[in-house]
């Protein structure tokens, strides 16, 4: 048995996109324990309810995180709109479905990239970024934004996108699609990446089941959970099944994010060829009363919006369940008995997104 | 040569090998970056770098790692003056040695966790190694009978041919000194990994210039003895030697960062195969 | 055994020439695209100062005196969420596609209306 050391890990190191803290006790380089903590970044979003009204408040949901924005701002909408009774106009849910398959995509190309840093492939880091920089262009010419969107509003979206622009869009994203292939070969083939990933950080069906994991950890465990197939905006007229791989290990993991990337272009040309045209926002009178779950997948998993209103302009309650918070439980059982080389690959596979969950 | 000639040679070598090594390195994150489709940093880059380290104030946690520090620039240059005014090649590798277990000392003296196992996984690095590296200057003997440099780099024989094994294990050793993936686990040139920056974390200013510029010798040394496998064709040794210096960098970004398991049995296991084998077919076929 | 997967793309990325840009010297050409959101420009000419911009902000980033006919913006506050161009009765906001200088201070961004000729004319002249 070698001695005990602690290696403090985060809220500011190298390999951690997030600002999170773990105390790992490490024997040698295996890691005993790792003890967690968080915090930092609490900013106390939802207190926000009471100095902003429901309208302004899209403008906080869009802020929650840099990375699924938008998803989360559709939640926050979808609730509102449910709690109000509105009546979206078709074409804007398809905008909205659009817009979250090219931020799903957008965030799980940032994921591969940090996760080819995390075992040491600064290329295929770099060569990750540069395909989602196209994506991220993509969003900036059909919203302004690049990565907060800021396209969501109560009642519809803010931005039209004329049907040829969307063929544009559509046939890039397609064309991106060969260079995607490329980058998925390397992860999904190459020797040296499987050896940091296969059977690293297992997690059987069960387990993933009890500790409530979310979205690609579940589905990597093979439970076929996805809340896209409840069928929110457009996503009931679109043709897709969740992507399942059954190991529950690192490799299961990174193969779920990267068939969902294929399955998000071919969503997007679903979506495009099926959009009809119309008016993209409604008029929204009245003030809000009542509660809702709002429930949407984000990239890393369901995210639940709860909605309360008091028939004010202000709403009565908001919170925000993240998917990170969800997956965290299962981050910690992951790092018992792993070794200290695996930790950065492990917590990267729940995809930590920090901010969302702090708020 | 006169002991004065040496002695010249000596000063001049102390002087060009870190010019060249840094330029190596300029070269190194140029290439490296447009691999990556990046600008990249000028090629000069690293010399400014040092630069800047020299005016920064050198933070410690202890006083005594310094001196360390010290003690393995000094026998890097040392190494350095060796090899290059053809001195004993088996003293030019325990010097090397040396040096690096001065770097590993004064990383564990820095007493911070991420330098502890940085200098933990150095050590594993150098067993892993440090064989093959023996292996090569036993094999120089076998074909040349001699240990010393000048001597082997006189031979008419072309030694990549009669030792085509060694060369190949030589550049596995060559991609651990350089620190590069997929070896880079004790510390690597970027801040990516789950130790930062690994054993060089709690060096700072003249200190950390000082490991940089003891780096650079190490590389010119390192690539040097790959040349000596080329010395019968000096041309051919100069390509060599920049087909080597390319090829770990193209081996660098085409490899994840192994563990300590997997990067100890492949060096073994290459020093096994290649190089024990090399040595036998040497010794037998005489 | 599946090794130096990647290194065809290296090789055509090597060959290729760099993907990014020495950012401060060289830009994108196109700047940013038509839609991008980059800063709040006003026509101050045409603006009546009705503070309906400074209502809706929701960040409080924007200040209008009727009384010294001021028009303000804290573009540090500013989250370019293009709810004031929106609102404008008199369509004298605009959102503008390049990005605001970097700064090291945290000052407002005045803009004043110069003073009216004493009868003031039906279309506003060089709006």
């Amino acid at each position: 048995m070698g001695t005990r050391t602690v290696i403090p890990f985060g809220p500011q190191h190298p390999v951690l996109p997030e600002p999170i803290h773990l105390d790992l006790v490490l024997e040698d380089e295996k890691v005993v324990e790792a003890i967690p903590k968080i915090g930092y970044v609490h900013r106390g979003f939802e207190k926000l309810v009471e100095k902003m009204d429901f309208n302004e408040l899209v403008y906080v949901a869009d802020r929650i995180c840099g990375i699924c924005a938008f998803i989360h701002s559709m939640a926050y909408c979808q609730g509102v709109e449910a709690v109000m009774s509105v009546e979206v106009p078709p074409r804007a849910e398809f905008l909205r479905t659009i817009w979250s398959e090219l931020a799903r995509l957008s965030s799980h190309l940032l994921w591969l990239g940090l996760m080819a840093d995390a075992f040491g492939f600064e290329s295929l880091f770099m060569q990750s970024f540069r395909i989602r920089e196209k994506i991220v262009d993509m969003l900036e010419e059909m919203t302004g934004g690049r990565i907060i969107l800021g396209v969501c509003r109560v009642g519809g979206v803010r931005r039209d996108v004329p049907n040829d622009a969307l063929a544009d869009i559509v046939r890039r994203v397609k064309d991106l699609g060969v260079e995607m292939h490329r980058l998925a070969d390397v992860f999904l083939q190459d020797d040296s990446v499987k050896h940091r990933l296969v059977g690293v950080g297992v997690l059987i069906r069960d387990q993933a089941a009890e500790l409530g994991c979310v979205g690609p950890m579940l589905r990597a465990s093979g439970v076929s959970r996805d809340t896209r197939t409840l069928g929110y905006a457009a996503y009931g007229s679109v043709d897709f099944a969740p992507i399942v791989e059954k190991d529950g290990d690192s490799y299961a993991r990174c193969a779920v994010r990267i068939r969902e990337l294929f399955q998000s272009v071919d969503l997007v040309a679903q979506a495009a060829s099926k959009i009809p045209g119309g008016e993209v926002g409604v008029k929204v009178s009245g003030y809000p009363e009542g509660e809702y779950h709002s429930r949407c997948e984000q990239p890393r998993g369901e995210v639940i919006h709860y909605v309360k209103g008091d028939g004010t302009r202000y709403l009565q309650r908001y919170r925000v369940r993240t998917p990170t918070f969800a997956n965290i439980p299962a981050l910690l059982r992951m790092l018992q008995g792993c070794e200290l080389a695996d930790v950065p690959v492990l917590v990267l596979t729940i995809d930590p997104c920090i901010s969302c969950t702090e708020r | 040569m006169s002991p004065l000639d040496t002695a010249l040679l000596a000063i001049v070598v102390v002087v060009a090998a870190p010019i060249a090594g840094g330029l190596l390195a300029g070269i190194d994150r140029k290439l490296s970056a447009r691999m990556q489709s990046r600008w990249g940093p000028p090629l000069l880059q690293p010399f400014y770098d040092v630069r800047k380290l020299f005016r920064k104030e050198t933070i410690v946690v202890r006083r005594s790692q310094n001196f360390y520090v010290y003690f393995f620039f000094v026998f890097m240059v040392f190494t350095a003056a060796l090899f290059f005014t053809g001195g004993d090649i088996l003293l030019t590798i325990f010097a090397l040695t040396l040096a690096s277990i001065f770097l590993v000392l004064a990383a564990y003296k820095a007493s911070s966790p991420y330098s502890f196992i940085g200098a933990e996984r150095e050590l594993i690095l150098m067993m892993a190694y440090e064989p093959m590296v023996l292996l090569a200057a036993v094999g120089m003997y076998l074909v040349t009978r001699s240990f010393i440099v000048v001597d082997i780099a006189r031979s008419p024989q072309l030694l990549a041919l009669r030792l085509p094994g060694l060369f190949i294990g030589f550049v596995v050793v060559l991609v651990v000194k350089m620190r590069k993936s997929p070896f880079d686990l004790a510390a690597s040139h970027h801040a990516h990994q789950e130790i930062v920056r690994g054993i060089t974390t709690e060096f700072s200013g003249r200190t950390l210039a000082l490991i940089e510029i003891a780096h650079w010798y190490e590389t010119t040394v390192v690539l040097g003895m790959a040349a000596l496998f080329f010395a019968a064709l000096p041309w051919l040794a100069a390509v060599a030697a920049g087909c080597v210096f390319f090829l770990i960098l193209l081996v660098d970004n085409v490899f994840a960062r192994v563990k300590w398991q997997v990067a100890l049995a492949t060096a073994w296991i290459t020093a096994a195969a290649l190089g024990v084998g090399n040595i036998l077919v040497v010794f037998f076929l005489r | 055994m599946s090794v130096f997967g990647m290194s065809r793309t290296i090789m055509r990325n090597l060959f290729s020439g760099p993907a990014t840009r020495l950012y401060p010297t060289r830009e994108k050409e196109p700047h940013r695209a038509a839609r991008s959101r980059g800063r709040i420009e006003i026509d101050i000419e045409a603006c009546i100062f009705c503070s309906a911009c400074a209502k809706r902000c929701p960040t409080d980033a924007i200040i209008v005196s009727k009384t010294d006919k001021e028009w303000n913006i804290d573009r540090l506050r500013c989250c370019t969420c293009n709810a004031c161009v929106e609102v404008c009765p008199k369509k004298c906001l605009a959102m503008g596609n390049r990005y605001t200088p970097p700064t090291v201070t945290k000052d407002k961004d005045i803009f004043r209306q110069p003073p009216r000729p004493p009868k003031e004319p039906e279309t506003i002249p060089g709006a």
